[in-house]
């Protein structure tokens, strides 16, 4: 849909929302005559998975398929999806835009009628554009940076918190803890450096102090540039908005180097591994925003039980997300009794208060959720492990 | 005076890499650039062994010297017999032919480790104490003390080895005239294969610091230094050692205060832009002059 407008004015958003939708409506109903006879009406209905399955954020890439696997597993055992089998088709994105491209590519030809993967944001981006022309709505679990909305593709929704409603968590709980000074620190990629800016602005908005933002490469092991301004500077809290690896390397970098303050990490960082890679007694001060996980929502015993014994591991970080992705757009396309693009974007957006692991969920018209469901987690000295500290609630 | 001593740091991990590159290069005329992923086995086979033993979390120092004499001796041989292997039936080929099987051999060693050990960054057993404390305004940990001293040793013993043996002796005598050397009764295979091993125990000795140091190890983390050793090598000389060590540490001075003045994300970058500096205005690097004589 090369004619979709790509400004991103925040006027235009809200103006062109309702025509947009018409507009391409009436396009693709030419183009989904093209796009949607690559999903037949025989056999299996096949649901995409672009995650990582390799490179640095490989560990996500499983818990994000078993967690889609079990619900197709689930629903199938209930008789399916219009009366036909669902099949989850994954490929590897290896958190890296050419290879998503190639995979999305991949994944076009093999016939999938919908897409429900998407981690890194920085991966799932170029990927848009692909799906949206061959047809394809898309469940992103995981990938949450604003400018996947911020391209206006009407298939386009997010089941994943924004980075803008994460970072207002992290307002909120510096706000809480009394911070005056904060400081953000991100790596570069799409996702990490959405959610650090859009933390410096709605923390400037509060009236916090920003000390200072720096970026740092990922890959290296030395941090201590970053640490020794973090020692300089003491801000109450820090904000960094990067994955485990380099997040627990800073985290004990800085504190050697003096720093004392609230060391505070996105979603991306909250993993066991985080704590194993900072090490005994530097994780005191370590909190994260995160969307909840199963471990920390009541009553996901029998869940997690048949998760388990499907994986043959416990579930992690996105894993109720892609769970959650696949019934969304299972519900979808069942609500619209066909695969068709817009009858399942319609569907999508029809859907009132569906039950998912983040609780009652409803699309807003830029097709994110309409209650971010981001919490408080910090580390449990024993196992090293985030558990949840604060809901925010209040 | 907090970045000087941040730079000298990351400088010493880079000159124990270096001189490896520095080594090979000045002997044999070979950029092996496997070589930063033997720094990268040093860090596994200390995991590997450490993790076989159940030990987790550990802070001494004499177990972190047996676990990295340990490593130096097994990527030595691994480091020999990539040599047998992958470099000595080409020795007489194109330079280019070698420089891709140096660059063949670093993606066999970075995804060999990744099918043995998978994908996921690992966190090294052994931690050193990092307690601080302030000298004229530095903040010193213990563990830096430590990485500083072994690194400074483990260059002398090398400067020993080259200066004051006859090994030594056949190094220089090939890196000046292979065929000469030979003539004159010299191992050439041997005195390389023991190159080799020097170099590679160096880079392993890096590699299990590195773990203990930052504490988080995965299977690309050889890639950089890998590039960063060979602009420290570039820098001070490449085919010469003391060059090698300064420029290691002139490095991490020069990334220290890089990344002070314009931001972490620049670091790379400035790095980098030095090595194109170095290379298009003195190519021979700052103790590049006796550059073969000194092997």
């Amino acid at each position: 849909m090369s004619h979709a407008p790509r400004r991103r004015t925040r006027l235009l958003q809200f103006a062109a929302a309702a025509s947009l939708v018409i507009a391409t409506a009436g396009c693709s109903g030419g183009l989904g005559g093209g796009g949607s006879d690559s999903g037949s009406d025989e056999g299996p209905i096949k649901f995409g998975m672009l995650a990582p399955f390799s490179g640095s954020e490989s560990a996500f890439g499983d818990y994000m398929k078993n967690g889609a696997q079990l619900a197709v597993n689930e629903l199938n055992a209930d008789g399916g999806v219009l009366g036909r089998d669902l099949e989850l088709v994954v490929e590897d994105d290896a958190c890296d835009a050419t290879t998503a491209v190639a995979g999305a590519n991949k994944l076009v030809t093999d016939g999938v009628v919908a897409s429900v993967g998407g981690y890194c944001s920085g991966a799932t981006l170029p990927t848009l554009p692909i799906f949206d022309e061959a047809g394809i709505p898309m469940v992103i679990p995981a990938a949450n940076s604003n400018e996947l909305v911020e391209q206006q593709l009407p298939g386009v929704f997010l089941i994943n918190g924004t980075g803008t409603q994460q970072a207002l968590a992290a307002v909120t709980y510096s706000e809480k803890i009394g911070a005056k000074t904060v400081a953000a620190i991100d790596d570069a990629t799409a996702y990490s450096a959405d959610l650090a800016a859009s933390f410096v602005e709605q923390a400037t908005d509060a009236g916090l102090d920003v000390a200072f933002e720096a970026t740092i490469t990922p890959g290296e092991n030395d941090y201590s540039a970053v640490a020794t301004q973090l020692a300089n500077e003491q801000p109450d809290l820090v904000y960094w908005t990067g994955y485990y690896q380099e997040g627990g390397l800073i985290a004990r970098q800085a504190k050697d180097a003096g720093f004392d303050g609230v060391f505070l990490v996105g979603d991306g960082s909250v993993d066991a591994k985080f704590a194993e890679i900072a090490g005994k007694g530097y994780t005191e001060n370590v909190v994260g925003t995160f969307t909840q996980t199963p471990d920390m929502i009541e009553g996901a015993d029998q869940w997690i039980a048949d998760y388990t014994e499907l994986a043959g591991a416990a579930p992690g970080p996105y894993s109720t997300q892609s769970y959650d992705a696949v019934r969304v757009m299972a519900q979808a396309i069942e609500d619209a009794g066909s695969t068709d693009f817009d009858k399942v974007v319609a569907g999508l957006e029809g859907l009132k208060d569906f039950d998912t692991f983040a609780g009652p969920l409803t699309f807003t018209d830029d097709h994110t959720l309409s209650g971010g469901g981001f919490v408080i987690v910090a580390i449990d000295p024993a196992t090293g492990a985030f558990v949840l500290k604060d809901d925010l609630q209040d | 005076m907090q970045l000087i001593w941040n730079g000298l740091i990351v400088g010493s991990f880079y000159a124990l890499v270096a001189l490896g590159y520095s080594m090979v290069y000045g002997i044999i005329k070979l950029l092996n650039f496997a070589h930063g992923d033997i720094y990268m086995l040093g860090a596994f086979v200390g995991f590997f062994t450490l993790s076989a033993f159940g030990i987790s979390n550990e802070t001494s120092i004499p177990l972190l010297l047996v676990i990295m004499l340990l490593s130096m001796v097994t990527t030595g041989l691994i480091g020999v017999g990539i040599e047998r292997i992958a470099y000595r039936p080409l020795r007489n080929s194109p330079r280019l032919a070698v420089l891709i099987t140096a660059i063949g051999v670093s993606f066999t060693l970075e995804y060999g480790v990744r099918q043995l050990f998978g994908p996921n960054p690992e966190a090294f057993p052994i931690r050193l104490e990092s307690s601080g404390f302030d000298v004229l305004g530095m903040r010193i940990t213990a563990s830096q003390l430590v990485l500083v001293v072994i690194a400074a040793v483990l260059m002398l013993v090398l400067a020993h080895i080259v200066e004051r043996t006859s090994q030594g002796r056949a190094m220089r005598a090939i890196a000046l005239d292979p065929q000469g050397a030979q003539l004159m009764g010299v191992n050439v295979n041997r005195v390389i294969a023991t190159v080799f091993f020097i170099g590679s125990a160096l880079a392993g000795a890096a590699g299990v610091m590195a773990g203990a140091y930052y504490g988080s190890i995965d299977f690309l983390m050889g890639f950089i230094i890998g590039l960063k050793a060979f602009t420290a090598a570039v820098i001070g000389g490449i085919g010469n050692l003391y060059g090698a060590m300064l420029g290691g540490l002139l490095l991490g001075l020069l990334e220290s205060f890089g990344s002070a003045w314009f931001g972490g994300e620049w670091r790379d970058v400035f790095s980098f832009a030095f090595l194109i500096l170095f290379l298009t205005f003195k190519p021979t690097g700052l103790l590049g002059a006796r550059v073969v004589e000194r092997m």
